[in-house]
């Protein structure tokens, strides 16, 4: 096949923003934890389940609805396991977090065996359509972009939108950035770190297991093992990029989708490359990108540290 | 006077475990007073005051704000009774504006965060108070002094009538404490009661009405300041008065002497935290740094002693050029350190006392003969560490973290003078011990000055500085004064330039101030 740069270009712009949907769902939710003050490792697992669970309800339902909110429901479930073993019981959160990515990361596998056996060809079933705003949707480049999407990635949109004025604009969110930068403050302030940090984690689960359906239910169609392929630590990367901002964490993922799907039109435009080593690449760059800005960045001060109120 | 107290505590007893902080103590605050609550660290007076802020809760005794009784299960239960602390470590968020520092936690219905209105009310209450300060400044870019009266203001805005300061004047130049005295006037005048933790007799005789004083967990004196004096107080205190004032010194001339040359050294942050500091600290001297915390001299003694590398210049001890030392060549060469973290870099806290005063001599001979630990001579040294410097504990086999605070800094202290060296560089060696601690390390610092040996003294209280240096060098903002010789230290100067004004030089009158 030849190579056609004006084609690889108009095959990464229209196909990066489902690719970048899965980490950039996990991302935002990693970043609400962390400004809360909670390192959560286990996005990774908490993926995989979601990937699961979307999996099983559609097969067994039909429905893609049912799929994202019970994958949504199994997120929180596990994110609020992480939030006893880190927040009540004060556990390291980097163990904690880890145990969660094994976890889940086991148990997916486990339970598509548990349904399906051990198969040669993957189960399938229908994915997400997009949906195209008419008229709009018919602009070149752009509107591939911006207007040809699956309605997920317009629910993010107002989703990122909705946290930035949240966290900048609102009293709990305040309250919540003071849990993250000072919790023995925020208590001595009349904030509850406790109440907000389960929260948050919550909040982040649910977008890491939606997150994860969205690749079931809308890019694959199928499950596999391992299937996230370290989205989720790409995304706890994303939010260490986007320096804890919304906006600046949504535009990280995007370059990431946009790498991503650049090394799978590599991957078929010039077959003679190892595909290892163009695999290797959106990894490659979110390491890059945190070796150049992680330098610079300047976390929540109580990341990662439990809170004892203690007397 | 007759009025109703605003705070009435009576019969209040706090334990921690055998410990017991508070033992039945009677406290009452009138409206409309400044209330000293004075004593020694370890005396219970910050203990009593987090009692009444919440922040404990009274193991026995009663409590009443505003003449009905309380039981406050946190501050933040205080603070809707209009009971406001400032704790010594300020409860502010460094990457926050004033504004949002101001209105964390609030509840008033709305949830909106509306911060120009906020920034409006702020700027009103601070205009009330005569408090100068910025809404929309980021508190981290802020001064000690000025970070205080942002945490005053928030108490105030957020409805206090009684205000709490916990050593107020501990981090501040004289200046800045000047300052803050007028601003609590003010708010007496106003009506509000203020209560001033401390342990500085002229502060207490200085601007307060009334006087508390708490001597191990229980009052030993209260009454109106009107008709006491410094010696009344010092007995309440420590129980006994204070023998000598000042410090034997006899000058010998020393050998030799530490320059240090345009010396640059770069923070963690990257941020150039020592621009140029040149200084030269002779033997049988102490050469003191004055400064407000945060202004290089921490990373100035870790350059010199090896911590930090230098970007630019050079360290010469008695000839020898030392800036690309290793640590132990560098005390080898007779340089010695005493940080200020005690228990985080001073000892490893879990270890016993004997390992710990070998830190610096871990590596010869008598101590350590073909690689394996002498314990024999090592208890010798240990022993004699103890009985010299009168540090407190059971045995030579303690681990260090169960040493009380002078008890550690002694053994520490203990430690550095037995060793064979002859340049010792000291940060804050007294901070937050009592005192007889306190003098106890200077004491010990004054007599190694004796002997014909250098200290180079960093301190945050200036009228130690000025009691016991020989000459003094401000630093501000990562730059060096000229020397000030003892015969010009003039405490109100010397603070000025603390705060960066009049960074030349030194000059006419020569006022000395007491301590």
């Amino acid at each position: 096949m030849g190579f056609d740069v004006g084609s690889v270009i108009s095959a990464v712009l229209a196909g990066m923003v489902p690719r970048a949907m899965p980490a950039l769902l996990a991302a935002t939710g990693e970043n609400v934890d962390e400004i809360g003050g909670i390192l959560n490792l286990g996005v990774e697992g908490i993926m995989l389940m979601g990937c699961i669970t979307a999996f099983l309800v559609d097969y067994a339902t039909g429905s893609i609805l049912l799929g994202f909110v019970a994958a949504g429901g199994v997120g929180m479930l596990f994110s609020f396991f992480h939030g006893v073993a880190s927040i009540t019981l004060r556990a390291d959160q980097v163990v904690s977090g880890t145990a969660i990515w094994f976890i889940g990361w086991g148990l997916s596998g486990v339970l598509y065996v548990a349904a399906f056996g051990f198969s040669a060809s993957p189960v399938k079933i229908n994915t997400l359509a997009s949906v195209s705003i008419p008229y709009l949707s018919g602009l070149p480049i752009v509107g591939q972009l911006i207007f040809g999407e699956s309605p997920v990635f317009y629910l993010a949109l107002v989703l990122i939108g909705g946290i930035q004025y949240f966290l900048y604009h609102t009293k709990p969110g305040l309250n919540l950035r003071t849990v993250g930068e000072d919790p023995r403050v925020a208590e001595m302030m009349g904030v509850n770190p406790i109440r907000y940090r389960y929260g948050a984690l919550l909040f982040g689960g649910l977008l890491a297991g939606i997150g994860g359906a969205y690749i079931t239910l809308v890019i694959v169609g199928s499950f596999d093992y391992d299937m996230t392929a370290g989205i989720g630590f790409v995304a706890v990367a994303l939010v260490l990029f986007g320096k804890w901002r919304p906006w600046r964490v949504f535009i990280g993922a995007l370059v990431f989708g946009g790498i991503y799907v650049l090394y799978l039109t590599l991957e078929t435009a010039l077959p003679s490359l190892p595909y290892q080593f163009l695999e290797m690449w959106p990894y490659l760059a979110t390491l890059g990108f945190i070796v150049v800005v992680g330098k610079r960045a300047n976390p929540p001060a109580a990341l990662a540290k439990p809170y004892d109120r203690g007397e | 006077m007759a009025a109703e107290p605003v705070v009435r505590m009576q019969g209040i007893v706090k334990r921690f475990g055998p410990v017991v902080a508070n033992d039945r103590v009677d406290f009452e605050l009138l409206p409309g007073e400044i209330h000293a609550l004075l004593g020694e660290n370890g005396a219970g007076k910050t203990t009593l005051m987090n009692v009444l802020y919440g922040v404990y809760r009274p193991d026995e005794g009663r409590i009443s704000v505003g003449g009905s009784e309380v039981s406050f299960r946190s501050s933040t239960d205080a603070q809707r009774l209009g009971v406001g602390m400032v704790h010594q470590h300020f409860s502010l968020i460094p990457v926050f504006t004033v504004a949002e520092n101001m209105v964390i936690g609030l509840r008033d219905g709305h949830r909106r965060l509306e911060i120009s209105k906020v920034k409006a009310d702020i700027a009103r209450t601070a205009r009330e108070s005569n408090l100068n300060v910025d809404p929309g400044k980021v508190v981290g870019q802020l001064s000690i002094g000025e970070q205080q009266r942002v945490e005053i203001l928030k108490l105030l805005y957020r409805g206090a009538a009684v205000l709490i300061l916990d050593e107020p004047t501990s981090a501040l130049t004289p200046q800045e404490a000047l300052d803050l005295f007028s601003t609590l006037k003010t708010l007496r005048e106003r009506g509000k009661s203020v209560v001033i933790i401390t342990h500085k007799l002229y502060e207490a005789l200085s601007i307060a009405d009334r006087v508390t004083v708490l001597r191990k967990g229980r009052v030993t004196l209260s009454s109106i300041r009107k008709g006491l004096d410094e010696e009344a107080l010092t007995e309440a205190m420590i129980g006994r008065r204070i023998e000598s004032k000042g410090f034997e010194r006899t000058t010998i001339a020393g050998q030799g002497s530490m320059r240090v040359e345009n010396l640059v050294v770069q923070s963690q942050g990257g941020r150039e935290a020592v621009s140029g500091a040149s200084m030269e600290l002779r033997a049988g001297e102490i050469l003191g740094i004055a400064g407000v915390a945060g202004n290089g001299q921490k990373e100035l003694i870790e350059c010199i002693f090896g911590l930090i590398r230098a970007r630019k210049g050079r360290i010469v001890l008695d000839g020898l050029d030392i800036t690309s030392y290793s640590i132990r060549k560098r005390l080898e060469a007779g340089l010695c350190y005493i940080p200020q973290e005690r228990k985080t870099r001073a000892v490893a806290i879990d270890m016993s006392l004997m390992f710990n005063s070998i830190m610096h001599d871990h590596w010869h001979e008598p101590y350590v003969r073909r690689e394996m630990l002498e314990e024999s001579s090592i208890r010798k040294l240990t022993k004699g560490i103890i009985s010299k410097f009168n540090v407190v504990t059971p045995s030579e086999n303690s681990k260090a973290g169960s040493l009380s605070g002078g008890n550690l800094q002694k053994f520490i202290v203990g430690r550095e003078m037995s060793r064979t060296m002859k340049y010792l560089l000291a940060v804050n060696p007294t901070s937050g011990l009592d005192v007889g601690a306190a003098d106890e390390v200077r004491k010990t610092l004054v007599d190694h000055r004796n002997q014909g040996k250098g200290v180079l003294l960093v301190s945050e209280d200036l009228d130690e500085l000025l009691s016991m240096c020989d000459e003094l060098i401000v630093m501000y903002r990562g730059k060096v004064s000229n020397p000030i010789p003892e015969s010009a230290f003039d405490k109100l100067k010397i603070g000025a330039m603390m705060l960066g004004s009049g960074q030349e030089q030194t000059a006419g009158s020569t006022v000395k101030a007491g301590s």
